[in-house]
């Protein structure tokens, strides 16, 4: 990593003053510069390493749970000490990290494709399109989120037999994407008008390519800003269902799980509730900042 | 860079709300309408049909509401109290003379028609009373029986039983009637106790044999207290004095039972004083209760019986040497002394030390822990690799079985699953409709001082708690002689033979036998909760000036 106040030498940018730099350059540019980017990147690069690879972090196996360690402290590599259940606090926590984010993730993928899907048709077709669309956006903005969610959730988890991380991931997705297809109609909207729209139109560009080529590419920033905004809410989401419940199930382990059930003995042992929250709030303020910085360097009007 | 702040704020805000939820104390109402009357916590209640009220918290409301034939002193010795005297020369024949007098809160005379009446009802299958097994000694039990032709299951309907009376109730006069049975039984007068013997007034039929439409919202009973408005579900049941009561006068004026869904809440409400008495203080809060209640907690010794059965439709299951691994991979003492902190003991017997009869140890090898045992026999009889553990979770039971799941799984190298049902209700469905739920939790109370009480309803073929399905022919004999014999120790004598069957097959694995750890409020003194885990609700009374 460089030193981000130092504005980089000739040998970099000589050869880019050749060719203009797209959007993403300019992006990229400012990116680098950016303290809070690069706090965000390398926590929320952490956290991933963490979810797809755990035992980099501990060799200990999560669920080896014995009775007699129950609240045992800090010991070899069990450095946050042990729970209720005599598991190994540091090893669960380190686990709950893949349940955790790969809902945040897939959630957010879900709630992304059907947002971007309805928020360009909404917005480039206009007209009746639009009409029903909006209206299918606002019934679904109107169904109160965490009630929806009950609902949903215990639905779709009534036929699974798994840990309910599908249910979840449904559940979240399902809810999630009305804002993401609001923002990007309304920014396709904008630049459906602007004058280097119509131009290609005049130039005989058809559809397909004016969406691809010219729209999408100038209204993708506030997308990709709603959607960092929304994989945060997503993982803090996840445990609250698990908290309530209706989240994951049976011996899945995840950060709103371990909160949930290391809260009752919070006044035996505090430990084994306030590791996973810490994670949990670290996890969803790096991806949420990394989204703020990803914003700033796409929409340098908002600074 | 206006307009990032509140997202970055809502995002702390939500992970401390985590935080914050976990104690949040339940907002309750202001119950100060009624400063001379008690707040109990339970549980919601199943049903609040005498005959149809199997379970704690649905007997708890009873027992406020009515006025029993018989309760039992220190010896666990059946003593009258509506009854006058219950007597018999050959315990086949009983003559029950109730005491004049009393009247339902609305005002009907208690008479013998009321309680054959109640009985008649409660015993014919039709009507479907979750209680109707405790009739079942009674003579001509079996002609208010039908048999499904094709099993309960089955699309054909059952015919309409024989008879819709019992032939052993006979009436001799207002206040007297006897009661035949189809054998001896030296216990029946302690039977009597139980919720399913209470009379119900003329005005609880609509027509004879049909019980009318929302009597079950709000009862009308014979007993020291009466329903303040309706049943109100999820939420509470409040009953108030009756003042022509003319049994042992109760010390308060009233007593509003709260319905709680989390156990925790209702802590929460006892520590702060929304709530006067909680009957069982929940696991999460032993470590901290006694700090937080001082001498207003308290134990006594309760007659609960925890333990877990195996659905029989389960196959992997069915080999009894598989029953008997999982039974030795389960270390109770490390779970009753780090899970229950010593609030329970652990249970190696299937009936319960409170009753006479009981004897250390019955189940023998099977529950004592020996994972290595256990470990080869287990894979000797081809135990399953995966176990599962269905359990309600509106009851403290998560943490016990998740330790247990812990034990199972470093002493057979299995995986084990704790799923969680919301309601009791909800996992008795699952197992009528034959889900593969794994091992049920379950807990029993006794419904009589008796031996049989921890063997009958559990165990027999039509026993009316036996959710797994087990099936002796040999038990059931067995347990038929002892209801038979002349005398208490023979009977005792065949029941204990019966238990042995049950240890040799381990339909169920017993784990802990229950002590009440109960804490109240300073609002109230003279709180007791008895055998059968009920407060005592005519020795409760409220401290003056609080």
């Amino acid at each position: 990593m460089r030193d981000p106040g130092v504005v980089t030498g000739v040998a970099g940018p000589a050869p880019a003053a050749d060719r203009p730099r797209g959007l993403a350059g300019d992006a990229w540019r400012d990116l680098r510069r950016s303290r809070t980017f690069w706090i965000a990147a390398v926590l929320v690069a952490l956290f991933l390493v963490m979810a797809a690879f755990p035992a980099l972090f501990t060799p200990a196996d999560p669920r080896a749970c014995t009775l007699d360690r129950q609240y045992d402290g800090p010991s070899g590599t069990a450095f946050f000490g042990y729970d209720f259940q005599g598991c190994d606090t540091y090893a669960r926590t380190v686990y709950g990290a893949r349940n955790s984010i790969t809902v945040g993730i897939l959630a957010t993928l879900i709630a992304g494709v059907i947002g971007l899907v309805v928020g360009l048709a909404a917005g480039y077709l206009g007209g009746w399109a639009d009409a029903v669309l909006s209206r299918v956006v606002d019934v679904v903005l109107g169904i109160p989120f965490l009630l929806g969610a009950i609902v949903l959730a215990r639905r779709l988890s009534q036929n699974a037999s798994d840990d309910g991380v599908l249910a979840v991931v449904l559940t979240l997705g399902l809810l999630g994407w009305t804002t993401a297809a609001r923002v990007v109609r309304s920014s396709v909207i904008s630049a459906k008008n602007q004058d280097y729209v119509a131009a290609a139109r005049m130039l005989g560009a058809g559809p397909a390519r004016l969406m691809m080529r010219h729209i999408l590419p100038n209204s993708v920033a506030p997308f990709i800003v709603v959607l960092t905004v929304l994989l945060g809410a997503n993982i803090a989401t996840e445990a609250t269902l698990s908290f309530l419940g209706i989240g994951l199930q049976g011996d899945a382990i995840s950060w709103g799980i371990a909160i949930n059930e290391s809260g009752r003995f919070v006044r035996s042992a505090a430990a084994p509730l306030v590791w996973p929250s810490v994670f949990l709030a670290l996890t969803v303020l790096a991806v949420i900042m990394l989204g703020d910085a990803i914003r700033d360097a796409f929409d340098p009007k908002l600074r | 860079m206006l307009g990032k702040r509140p997202w970055k704020m809502a995002a702390g805000a939500a992970a401390i709300a985590l935080l914050a939820a976990g104690c949040t104390g339940g907002g309750s109402d202001d119950s100060e309408d009624s400063a001379d009357s008690v707040v109990i916590g339970i549980v919601e209640p199943q049903h609040l049909v005498p005959s149809n009220t199997t379970e704690t918290a649905g007997s708890q409301v009873l027992a406020s509401l009515y006025y029993p034939l018989v309760t039992f002193d220190a010896k666990k010795q059946p003593v009258e109290t509506a009854a006058e005297s219950i007597t018999s020369d050959d315990n086949k024949v009983w003559t029950v003379k109730l005491k004049p007098g009393f009247t339902f809160h609305n005002g009907e005379p208690v008479t013998a028609d009321n309680y054959i009446d109640a009985w008649n009802y409660g015993a014919y299958a039709p009507n479907g009373q979750g209680g109707s097994y405790f009739y079942s000694r009674i003579d001509g039990f079996v002609d208010l029986q039908a048999k499904d032709p094709d099993g309960e299951e089955g699309p054909q309907k059952a015919p309409a039983p024989k008879a819709k009376t019992l032939t052993g109730l006979k009436k001799v006069d207002d206040t007297t009637f006897t009661v035949t049975l189809s054998a001896p039984f030296a216990g029946w007068k302690a039977v009597m106790g139980y919720n399913s013997f209470y009379p119900l007034p003329k005005a609880a039929f609509s027509a004879p044999g049909v019980l009318a439409e929302g009597f079950e919202d709000a009862p009308v009973g014979n007993g020291p207290f009466k329903m303040k408005g309706k049943w109100e579900h999820d939420s509470e049941i409040k009953v108030e004095r009756y003042a022509d009561f003319k049994g042992t006068a109760p010390k308060v004026n009233g007593i509003t039972w709260k319905i709680y869904q989390d156990q925790q809440a209702q802590y929460a409400d006892l520590v702060a004083g929304n709530v006067d008495v909680q009957t069982q203080i929940p696991l999460e809060s032993l470590a901290s209760a006694s700090g937080d209640l001082g001498d207003r907690l308290q134990r006594s010794p309760n007659s609960s019986f925890q333990f877990v059965g195996f659905p029989t439709f389960l196959k992997e299951f069915q080999n009894r040497d598989v029953r008997r691994a999982i039974s030795m991979a389960i270390d109770r003492e490390e779970m009753t002394k780090q899970i229950f902190l010593d609030s329970e003991t652990p249970a190696t017997s299937f009936v319960s030390p409170v009753v006479t009869g009981y004897r250390p140890n019955s189940c023998g090898e099977f529950c004592v822990h020996d994972p290595a045992k256990a470990k080869q026999l287990y894979t000797k009889a081809g135990g399953p690799s995966e176990i599962r553990i269905t359990y309600n979770t509106d009851g403290p039971h998560k943490a016990w079985v998740d330790a247990m799941c812990n034990q199972l799984k470093a002493a057979l190298g299995v995986n084990c699953i704790g799923v969680g049902e919301p309601k009791f209700s909800d996992m008795l469905t699952k197992v009528k409709a034959r889900e593969p739920v794994g091992l049920i939790r379950l807990a029993w109370v006794m419904d009589y001082p008796l031996m049989e009480s921890y063997l009958g309803p559990l165990y027999s073929t039509t026993g009316s708690s036996n959710y797994y399905g087990y099936s002796s022919t040999a038990f059931d004999n067995l347990l038929a002689q002892g209801s038979a014999a002349r005398t208490p120790q023979e009977a005792i004598k065949k029941w204990q033979q019966a238990e042995d069957i049950l240890a040799d097959d381990m339909p169920v694995i017993p784990l802990r036998f229950g002590q009440n750890v109960y804490g109240f409020s300073d609002r109230v003194a003279n709180v007791s909760v008895d055998l059968f885990r009920k407060v005592d609700i005519y020795k409760i009374e409220l401290v003056a000036g609080k």
